[in-house]
């Protein structure tokens, strides 16, 4: 392993670590004004969001449920990123591809395993077809890709809005959704209390997929030279073109993967108002992890941790409203995103670790 | 007295771990001509910067005809008298000669500017130093040996009784060099002090009193020019003997490797960058193609090589024609380039070295089995450019951003060679490299070219051209202007069709 890739793993790590640390203690000053010590706050906290009492009843597993989705769309955004494309369509490639997923799951009958399968097979292709949208506008017009996702999320969130009200729409009961799928197309979990299950198991191998993909085939090397350096790529003679929508295929494939399995091993159906966010939260997954599939990975377990703890097990165990806990998230996310507080911090765990130069503080010369 | 004199100068740049200046003395004398030289990341620059008050020093004194001063910021030196024309202009392309010598300084009429006042005054400060220009024509339109001047009249509007010149020939024709070095001259007599940064020896002896040289951030040495010889400088500079000449064997062409014809490329804005050009290089003959920059070169490039679409004629490699091919079509056949801008184009420096020397073949058999990378094989390559360019610093799967200027040119050259070329496009392989590294990439063309590739040069610099070319192109607005054999060819005789143009555009 090269010096370099040492360094990203150390900072796909260390970063979120020490701006968890430094989130926290700078919270501490709002948890004082409920009158909840800090350290008890955060006892419990961490006890709702990484705890584990029994093995029915565990919420670190909950966190793993919550955390699939999110590496699979923080990954779906580290192929776009590393391709040179700041796409930010997970959201409605996941929400088409869950909206295959609910379709497909009560609509045909298939064998188990192989129900699942093809769904999200289908899932798969759809969101790489919704991503391949922005790519040829990118490529053909030069349509800028931050604008043409953000306009294609809405567009996805509205017609998953209409076919789960209208055509999909199970019953006349007062909120719309679709049919529960066929218990062949389920994705099993592991333990009774939570849906942690085989999509965490997918996800894993998804986390390897990109990671191998990106820094051990060719067209990974081509992938992330058109990204990093587009002139050096094109010069070299790589088909930059080809790289552009490569990436947007698998990224756009991760997200409707990450859709359906939420459809297949969390929700079974999709209610209306199902618009998660959680495409969003990949993108801010994919940059926190320092879009390293292993940093998103971590981040993505750290973050369902945290939102978990803070946000239910604060209101459930203390006094403290839930809204302060979305609060304490975004002091750690702001302390993540500001990385170059932690330079000296990072030079000083890499001096001791030898993997070389650190983060350079000020660039003058 | 002198005046300027910098005493024990320091400066470390934190961030980079460089100390790019080291006790630096410096002493230059009123109305003298001193040339400032040193290979790339001597400090020259940083020396300068901080005359300038554009970097602060972390020692030293600075004395201004004696009297210590403390320069802060750009203002206070234009202040004490110190003016600097930057490397790359700092000029509104859309403002007139006069606006922009004005610039922040305009006269002003009841508040209101007068363009007749602002051209008055601008003609009679011209007409003071004997530097010609039309207040009113607009910047952008003008040659770049003019905009230089224009900078130059900018820092003495400002009263600047120092004037500082960084590589003020780098962007100039020989006949605009020639015109700047007698004004150079001309403000040394009038009791200007000049001081200018170059890397260019024979422009030392040409014009400047006294030359200082540094070397890896300190000072080697100050001589009077009339008491040093070209030899002893570049030996300063580098640090060991450098050979000034390229030994080469007598050209043996072979057969034609690549073959333009007509071709035609359009450039911005609609007009022909290269009309209607054709040319031939054989195995075994380096042609070089001379010319001011801007004249078609990098369109040239960019279309044989791939990178830009051609919108006529032909390009043949081997016989084969590759006019349209992709570039990495081409690049299987053995073509290998040289880009112009290795920081950009030629390199990532965003990765390590092992990425960077597999760009252009990391397709072959021999680095990748069905669509995985042989990491084994890239790291062989790797080494290879290592020992075979003796890349200082470098080491396989480490960052090649640190890299210096020179060692960078050397990974892309040991890349661009290792597959043993038919076809070598070099273009300005040599820009901002020191004495040392260019004496490297040009031994290394002429060994290609003797192994038997053909190689095409493409270089702003004469004294390039005329030391490696077999066969010498004029190129100027796209056409072809002159065609010489290596041993015809004359300085002049090349200047003079290189520059046509403008001379005729002066005349109108």
């Amino acid at each position: 392993m090269t010096s370099r890739q040492r360094r990203q793993i150390f900072d796909a790590v260390l970063i979120p670590i020490l701006a968890i640390i430094t989130g926290l203690a700078f919270s501490s000053v709002f948890v004082l004004m409920t009158s909840t010590p800090p350290l008890v706050a955060y006892q419990e906290m961490f006890k709702a969001g990484f705890g584990c009492e029994r093995l029915d009843n565990c919420s670190f597993f909950l966190t793993l449920e919550r955390a699939t989705p999110l590496i699979l769309t923080g990954l779906s955004a580290v192929v776009a990123f590393r391709s040179g494309l700041f796409s930010i369509g997970q959201e409605g490639q996941f929400l088409l591809g869950a909206l295959m997923a609910a379709w497909i799951g009560y609509a045909i009958q298939l064998p188990p395993v192989i129900h699942s399968l093809v769904i999200l097979a289908i899932a798969m292709a759809i969101g790489a077809a919704y991503a391949f949208i922005p790519a040829i506008l990118k490529l053909r017009l030069n349509v800028n890709e931050i604008i043409s996702t953000i306009i294609l999320n809405s567009i996805a969130a509205l017609f998953v809005t209409y076919m789960v009200n209208f055509p999909l729409r199970a019953n006349r009961s007062s909120t719309a959704s679709t049919p529960i799928i066929h218990a062949s197309a389920e994705l099993p979990s592991f333990f009774p209390g939570s849906h942690w299950g085989v999509g965490f198991l997918i996800a894993v191998a998804a986390t390897i997929f990109v990671w191998f993909f990106l820094w051990r085939t060719v067209p990974g090397y081509e992938q992330r030279m058109s990204g990093q350096a587009p002139f050096f790529a094109r010069f070299g003679g790589i088909r930059s073109e080809r790289a552009a929508i490569r990436g947007m295929l698998i990224s756009g494939a991760l997200a409707g993967l990450a859709g359906a399995i939420e459809v297949l091993g969390v929700n079974r159906q999709i209610v209306a108002g199902f618009s998660s966010g959680l495409g969003f939260d990949g993108v801010l997954v994919a940059i926190l992890g320092q879009a390293h599939p292993l940093g998103v990975f971590l981040v993505a377990i750290l973050f369902a941790g945290i939102r978990l703890g803070s946000q239910i097990g604060l209101q459930i165990t203390t006094n403290i409203p839930r809204e302060l806990g979305g609060g304490i998230l975004a002091l750690i996310i702001l302390f993540v995103s500001a990385r170059s507080l932690f330079g000296d911090v990072i030079n000083l765990f890499r001096n001791s670790f030898g993997t070389g130069r650190g983060i350079p503080k000020e660039d003058k010369a | 007295m002198p005046a300027v004199e910098m005493q024990g100068i320091t400066k470390y740049f934190a961030s980079s771990q460089v100390l790019a200046n080291d006790a630096v003395d410096l002493s230059v004398g009123q109305g003298e001509v001193h040339a400032l030289v040193g290979e790339n990341g001597a400090g020259k620059t940083t020396l300068m910067n901080i005359l300038f008050g554009l970097t602060r020093p972390d020692r030293g004194t600075i004395r201004l005809n004696g009297t210590p001063v403390q320069i802060p910021h750009p203002n206070e030196a234009i202040r004490l008298g110190i003016g600097m024309v930057h490397q790359h202009f700092k000029l509104v392309p859309s403002f007139t000669v006069a606006q922009n010598i004005l610039l922040g300084i305009e006269p002003s009429r009841y508040g209101l500017l007068d363009q007749r006042d602002e051209n008055a005054a601008v003609k009679k400060l011209a007409d003071e130093f004997g530097l010609p220009v039309d207040p009113a024509a607009v910047v952008g339109e003008l040659s770049v040996g003019l905009q230089q001047r224009v900078e130059i009249l900018k820092a003495l509007q400002r009263e600047a009784r120092i004037l500082i010149l960084d590589e003020p020939t780098a962007v100039l024709t020989p006949q605009e060099a020639r015109e700047l070095f007698t004004v150079i001259r001309d403000l040394a007599k009038r009791g200007q002090t000049v001081i200018f940064i170059t890397h260019k020896l024979l422009e030392v002896i040409e014009v400047a009193d006294q030359v200082s040289v540094m070397r890896a951030g300190r000072m080697i040495g100050s001589k009077p020019v009339r008491e040093t010889n070209l030899k002893e400088m570049a030996r300063m500079m580098v640090g060991r003997e450098v050979l000034l000449t390229v030994d080469k064997k007598p050209v043996e062409p072979g057969e034609i490797v690549l073959e333009v014809e007509h071709l035609l490329v359009a450039g911005v804005g609609g007009h022909t960058a290269i009309s209607d050009l054709s040319f031939n290089v054989r195995a075994g003959e380096i042609v070089g193609i001379a010319g001011v920059s801007g004249n078609g070169q990098t369109e040239l490039v960019d279309a044989i090589t791939g990178l830009q679409p051609v919108d006529g004629g032909t390009i043949r490699l081997l016989r084969n024609e590759i006019t349209n091919q992709p570039v990495g079509d081409r690049r299987e056949q053995g073509m290998a380039h040289i880009p112009e801008d290795r920081l950009r184009t030629g390199l990532n420096l965003e990765t390590n070295l092992d990425e960077n020397v597999i760009v252009s073949r990391y397709r072959e058999p021999e680095f990748q089995h069905y669509g995985l990378q042989d990491r084994a094989h890239i790291q062989k390559l790797a080494e290879w450019v290592v020992t075979q360019f003796s890349v200082a610093s470098a080491r396989p799967g480490e960052d090649i951003a640190t890299l210096s200027g020179g060692n960078l040119q050397k990974v892309v050259l040991g890349r661009e060679l290792s597959g043993s070329p038919k076809l070598i496009i070099a273009n300005q392989p040599t820009r901002g490299l020191d004495v040392g590294s260019i004496e490297f990439v040009h031994r290394t063309l002429v060994d290609a070219r003797d192994r038997g590739a053909a190689v095409l040069l493409i270089s702003v610099e004469l004294d390039e051209i005329l030391a490696l070319s077999d066969r010498i192109l004029v190129l100027f607005r796209g056409r072809i202007a002159g065609e010489f054999q290596d041993e015809q060819a004359t300085k002049e005789q090349l200047g003079i069709l290189m520059a046509g143009g403008v001379i005729e555009e002066e005349a109108s």
